[in-house]
């Protein structure tokens, strides 16, 4: 057995594996399928502080090697969040996060206030792709100045550790990175999904109801890798790896670029079980490999010249 | 937050056998590698070939039969998905996720006669349907084979899938095809108001329905008018069929037997709903 355990902003993960948010449910629903002991943690859909109907149909397309979604972060609000979920996940034998998301600046302040003491919660997931609406709609993770103030917004307001979720739709992630990172970010996860769309080219009518979406999946993956490796130059806080994973072998990938963890999305869908088998097919090429302690595997990148700036973690007990 | 079934499992099958099915259909006969329970009419499994053929999102397909240790899917091929396990050999691994959703409720023979609408290869959830009523479900009165009328309705022959079969069933089979090309013409619909008018099937009926929403929405229609208890199972788009991908909604009617919640996920929720709680066509 080679040694899976990370630490990622003052947590201790059983292994590098989380659920990517918005593609494991809010709280355990999946527990049959992936037991929460197997795994490193658990990231909830978006919450926000109202509740959100979500889109119109339809909300999803599949195209050639990818997925787009506009789901329009359905869900029932903090109240609900707080009152029915939170309270099941204090039993969870893995790390909680929550992914808070918001219109304005102070809307992500506000739901850090009412998290900070809830003791299921371990850390938050601040999604900065949601539409800055004070800002005229583009999403608070395209300015650095707006990111980092609403990052100072939710520091002030909670000592749990912070993600922020950056957007790969940005000219300079890197940027967006250190903005975080000076907001008081404890970790960076890259990234959310890429801006897409998809069209019938006979009646003309969009793949999904919002006609550009988010779009996500295997063919993500590279463009992710390369996002999650620009943050990784650009700062001292922990990198996630999110955007494509599916197989044991990207997740070393993203350790390979200097991610400390990983999240998985959209692959959860082609089988829900199958994150909860992921750590032992790490495990099974690591030990084929030689490899016995996968803390480091972190940062291995030869990329000549830019060497990443992230060190390795500290290893624990799986 | 509503979790899929608590018997659900992703777990592998092997392709016992692909048999064509009418003009565009499969019968795709899977082993599971662990044993099922009895499986509910119109619950769902979710398929997906793991050798790089199929797509990466699975799709949802309503359990056909169940015999010993084999479930039955028929298929009718649409696109990428269905395709790539249409074209299964036998012996194949197939990813299979479920059994997933709620199913018909108790079809008994308690009230007024089962009238069963299947359009198109929405016959799917119904072969087991009869079956199961009439061995009688969740310890209610069977029905009895006069008590079940099932309508079958296709855009021709070609698309009234595996009819032999329902005809072997001891139930009332009666068929309307859009072209003619077997049965009435017209649709189902037509066909159930037809057969209606010469008191072949009485006016106080309970309908059970399955088949494309433009029909669904016709026989929320239908029952609604005529104050008959309807229940139908919706063929929504689906990415994950467990409740965690939010991209199969269904419009709930305000203020009704659902909740406040203006939608409730089709995979989780449903996919069999009682026509009075949903708005198709909101
Ligand atoms: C609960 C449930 C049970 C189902 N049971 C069966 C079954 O027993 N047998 C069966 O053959 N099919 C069934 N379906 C429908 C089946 O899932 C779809 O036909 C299938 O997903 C199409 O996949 P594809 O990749 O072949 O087509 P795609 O490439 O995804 O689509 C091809 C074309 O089909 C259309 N299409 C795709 N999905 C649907 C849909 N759900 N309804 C109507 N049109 C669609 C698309 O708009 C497109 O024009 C069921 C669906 C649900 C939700
Ligand atoms: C259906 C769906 C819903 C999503 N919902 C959210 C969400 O609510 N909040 C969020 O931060 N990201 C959301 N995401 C983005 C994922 O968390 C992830 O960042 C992205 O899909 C890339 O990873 P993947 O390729 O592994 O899916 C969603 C993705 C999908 C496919
Ligand atoms: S199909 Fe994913 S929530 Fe219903």
């Amino acid at each position: 057995m080679a040694k899976l355990g990370v630490t990622l902003a003052g947590l201790e993960l059983r292994n590098p594996i989380l659920s990517a948010s918005g593609t494991f449910g809010h709280g355990l629903e999946m527990q049959h399928f992936a037991p929460p002991g197997l795994l490193g943690g658990l990231v909830s859909k978006t919450v926000t502080l109202a509740p959100r109907p979500g889109n119109p149909n339809p909300r999803i397309c599949e195209t050639e090697a990818g997925l787009l979604n506009s789901i329009g972060l359905e869900n029932r609000g903090i109240d609900y969040y707080l009152r029915e979920i939170a309270p099941t996940l204090r039993a969870a034998e893995c790390v909680i996060v929550t992914n808070i998301g918001g219109e304005r600046v102070e809307d992500f302040a506000e739901l850090a206030a009412r998290l900070d003491a809830e003791s299921a919660v371990d850390a938050l997931e601040v999604n900065l792709s949601c539409p800055n609406v004070q800002g005229g709609k583009l999403p608070f993770a395209t300015d650095p100045k707006t990111a980092e103030a609403v990052l100072r917004g939710v520091r002030a307001a909670t000592r749990k550790p912070l993600f922020a979720k950056l957007s790969p739709n940005v000219t300079d992630i890197g940027e967006i990175a250190r903005a975080v990172e000076a907001g008081g970010a404890d970790a960076v996860t890259a990234v959310n999904t890429l801006l897409g769309m998809a069209v019938d080219w006979r009646s003309g009518k969009p793949g999904i109801n919002t006609v550009m979406g988010g779009y996500s999946g295997v063919a993500v993956k590279p463009v992710a890798l390369r996002c999650a490796w620009q943050c990784v130059k650009a700062v001292s806080i922990p990198v996630i790896g999110c955007g494509g994973v599916g197989k044991a072998e990207d997740v070393l990938e993203f350790l390979a670029v200097g991610c400390r963890a990983v999240q998985v999305g959209t692959s959860c869908f082609s089988d829900p079980s199958h994150i909860a088998r992921l750590p032992a097919e790490i495990d099974a090429l690591l030990e084929a490999a030689g490899f016995h302690e996968l803390a480091a595997r972190i940062g291995i990148l030869q990329a000549g010249g830019g060497a990443p700036s992230c060190k390795p973690g500290v290893a624990v007990k799986a | 937050m509503p979790a899929p079934p608590p018997d659900a499992r992703s777990f592998l099958s092997e392709v016992v056998s692909v048999t064509p099915c009418g003009a565009d259909g499969v019968l795709l006969a899977l082993r599971p590698e662990r044993a099922l329970g009895a499986v509910r009419a119109s619950r769902f499994f979710m398929l997906r070939r793991e050798d790089g053929l199929s797509p990466a999102i699975p799709r949802p397909f309503s359990i056909y039969r169940q015999s010993g240790d084999s479930i039955e899917f028929l298929l009718k091929v649409m696109g990428r998905g269905t395709r790539a396990l249409a074209a299964c050999s036998p012996g194949q691994k197939v990813r299979t996720i479920g059994p997933l959703g709620n199913g018909w409720p108790a079809l008994d023979g308690d009230g007024p006669p089962w009238v069963m609408l299947a359009g198109g290869v929405g016959v799917a959830p119904f072969h087991m349907a009869i079956e199961q009523a009439l061995a009688g479900m969740d310890g209610r009165a069977p029905a009895r084979p006069e008590q079940l009328f099932f309508l079958f309705g296709a855009a021709n022959a070609g698309m009234l899938y595996d009819l032999a079969a329902f005809e072997r069933l001891p139930a009332r089979v009666f068929t309307a095809t859009v072209d003619g090309s077997h049965g009435a013409r017209g649709n189902v619909l037509e066909l159930l108001s037809d057969l209606q008018r010469r008191g072949v099937i009485p006016q106080r009926v309970r309908l059970a329905a399955c088949g494309p929403e433009r029909m669904l929405e016709a026989v929320q229609h239908f029952a609604d008018e005529r104050g008959l208890e309807c229940w139908l199972s919706l063929e929504s788009l689906m990415g994950c069929g467990v409740g965690i991908c939010n991209a199969c909604p269904v419009p709930t009617k305000p203020d009704g037997p659902r909740g406040s919640w203006p939608n409730v996920k089709c995979c989780v929720e449903g996919p069999v709903f009682k026509s009075d709680e949903i708005a198709l066509h909101a």
